[in-house]
């Protein structure tokens, strides 16, 4: 187990070195820098500016200067906000982003799950064909549309809701609703489809013959089954929502770091954007293990790794 | 055997309500089990045996309906049972062991937690006591180092052995009725013959009914004492196994019969199989349902369903054929 982990921990630095090379070569076959705009600063101050950042640097050394970097987990200086260090960027935007994120998750997880496994027990019932409704529409309508639309009727028209920021709880409903939207309808079908696929089973009705309470037959036999393809997506669904929603934060202003990402990009702050790419993969590549993990927990039939004989 | 039967259905009718109709799986099986003996279903696919033992089990898919009959259980109509006392009897009472032990056990529990959980939601004992009875069970099956594959999964085990996991969740609980639905008829030749002997063997030793389905002559003749032959949802014939194998009064059973090959015959012999294919029990034939595949078939066979017929020659002997109406014509060439 021990070695498999670290097996899993060396791969996961091979990846993050090439995503770290990747991202850092193609960033800068961008034509421009970071201080090329609209009102265009004098050659000089340019120069000085690249000079100050080591931008004049051949691009290798450049490179072999970020990678000493990241060892000691110094993401560098930003080059848009003077002064303020990528670290900090991803630190004071994480809160907001993980906690708007987080309650998005436990939506998913807390109602997508059983509004799935009540429209499996009431398959072509009407709790079914509602259920599979609003989470087709859900699956359907793009976030940033439930957001607009949310946001006119109720913080504009009837004011329930404040219209922007996460000073009080209500403030977050809405970016909560925008951001779960989609997950919550795809994990309410996925959880559908796979219980319903487990009660067709032949070993749910040796549960049942043997006598079993049927909540026994449901949650051990049933659900537990159920659960494995539901896992599987819900490991990519925790690092896209904890990492945040660009369009999300946009609309409802939040300071996440969903917004710095986009912004960093069109103004080739370089280092945000290798700092924010570089925290993404290293999440989704936790979550990924982590899902494998529970996998083994699941489903005995899954071994990672090979028993010691 | 005693004079009471522990299991006696009548009339039992059941149906599966599709979006295409109504379809008739069953339709009016009466039959009895004493206790202690081995009734023996046969029928091809879709004859309504694998049905019959559903409904009595009340283990019926969400569409399918027992419209009509009853089972009586030691004397309580199991079809009239609330579902709260229905769940206690089964996997106590009445046991059931399924066709394919590739499925049919649960792929991510133990083996032993399948078993375990079985004896403490009908004897409540404790875990430890549970699985002490599990091993014993295990050994009854003959599975070897019974108290470490316990802890195993079904994948870790061969077809043969996981039956033979089925059989000891199924004797968990001493069950007056075992229920065993086509249970060799996912495994190889050689384990086929294994299960059944233990089956037999068992049976023996433990005492209980047991009802067989299969559809699989030589099964029947191999471990049953009596036997049902079904078709289109009805009991065609039924008698001891000795009786209907020597003397089969049913064109259907006498079609089944003869299409089985035979390894020990005189002379070379055909197969003769059975032409036309089964009926369609959404629209079931008016008259006896193996009448458009009988060569012997009479005007009266197509437009009404034939009763049941006594035998002479043995009093639990009957067959559900207008041939043995008294006012049949008498060339009764296919009982020799």
């Amino acid at each position: 187990m021990l070695a498999y982990l670290a097996k899993r921990v060396g791969m996961m630095i091979i990846t993050m070195f090439l995503i770290i090379t990747l991202t850092f070569f193609l960033m800068h076959a961008i034509p421009g820098g970071p201080f090329t705009s609209e009102k265009m600063l004098a050659p000089e101050i340019e120069a000085a500016l690249n000079a100050k950042f080591g931008l004049d640097d051949p691009i290798w050394v450049q490179y072999i200067n970020y990678l000493k970097g990241i060892l000691t987990f110094d993401l560098g200086p930003s080059f848009k906000y003077p002064g303020v260090r990528v670290n900090d960027l991803i630190l004071d935007g994480l809160p907001v982003t993980a906690q708007t994120g987080f309650l998005a998750l436990l939506c998913v997880a807390a109602l997508g799950i059983p509004l799935g496994v009540l429209a499996a027990l009431n398959q072509n019932k009407w709790q079914d064909t509602a259920v599979m409704m609003f989470a087709t529409i859900g699956v359907a309508i793009p976030s940033y549309v439930v957001a607009t639309v949310a946001l006119y009727f109720f913080a504009l028209k009837l004011n329930l809701v404040p219209t922007f920021g996460l000073d009080d709880w209500r403030g977050y409903i809405l970016p909560v609703v925008a951001l779960s939207g989609f997950w919550l309808s795809f994990i309410a079908r996925l959880s559908r489809s796979s219980l319903l696929e487990v009660l067709g089973q032949d070993y749910m009705v040796t549960a049942k013959a043997k006598g079993l309470h049927p909540f026994t037959v449901l949650f051990k036999h049933g659900l537990r089954n159920a659960l494995i393809p539901i896992v599987t997506v819900l490991g990519p669904v925790v690092a896209n929502l904890l990492t945040g929603s660009f369009v999300i934060e946009q609309i409802f202003a939040l300071p996440g770091i969903g917004r710095h990402f986009v912004l960093s990009i069109s103004n080739r702050d370089y280092t945000t954007i290798m700092g924010i790419t570089i925290f993404y993969a290293a999440f989704l590549m936790v979550m990924i293990l982590i899902v494998d993990m529970l996998y083994m927990l699941l489903d005995p039939r899954i071994k990672l790794a090979e028993k010691s004989k | 055997m005693s004079n009471h039967p522990l299991l006696e259905v009548k009339d039992l009718t059941t149906s599966f309500f599709t979006s295409r109709g109504e379809v008739q799986a069953v339709r009016g099986v009466s039959f009895d089990v004493s206790p202690g003996e081995i009734v023996g279903i046969v029928g091809e696919s879709g004859s309504g045996k694998s049905i019959t033992c559903m409904s009595i089990l009340r283990l019926l898919k969400s569409n399918g309906r027992v419209v009509a009959g009853q089972a009586h259980f030691e004397g309580q109509d199991l079809l009239k049972l609330a579902e709260h006392d229905m769940r206690k009897l089964r996997g106590d009472d009445i046991a059931m062991i399924f066709q394919d032990p590739m499925t049919s056990l649960n792929p991510t529990l133990t083996v032993g937690e399948q078993i375990i959980e079985t004896i403490i939601a009908h004897r409540g004992s404790s875990r430890k006591a549970a699985r002490q009875r599990a091993i014993e069970l295990f050994e009854l099956v003959k599975i070897p180092e019974a108290a470490s594959r316990l802890n195993s999964y079904p994948h870790e085990f061969s077809g043969g052995m996981r039956q033979r996991v089925m059989i000891a969740i199924a004797l968990c609980c001493d069950p007056k009725l075992l229920i065993a639905d086509e249970p060799t008829t996912a495994l190889d030749v050689t384990i086929q013959r294994q299960i059944l002997l233990l089956l037999k063997e068992i049976q023996a030793r433990l005492g209980m009914a047991i009802i067989l389905i299969t559809h699989d002559l030589g099964v029947i003749a191999e471990v049953a004492d009596r036997i049902l032959v079904m078709y289109g949802g009805m009991v065609m014939e039924t008698g001891s196994v000795d009786t209907v194998f020597a003397r089969p009064n049913h064109p259907y059973t006498q079609g089944l019969l003869t299409s089985v090959p035979k390894l020990r015959t005189a002379h070379k012999e055909r197969l003769r199989p059975i032409p036309g294919s089964p009926p369609d029990m959404l629209r079931p034939p008016v008259g006896c349902p193996f009448a458009p595949r009988c060569l012997r078939a009479m005007q009266i066979c197509v437009g009404e369903v034939p009763p049941i017929f006594e035998m002479g020659d043995q009093q639990t002997h009957k067959a559900k054929c207008w041939l043995h109406h008294p006012d049949a014509p008498t060339n009764d060439e296919g009982a020799a």
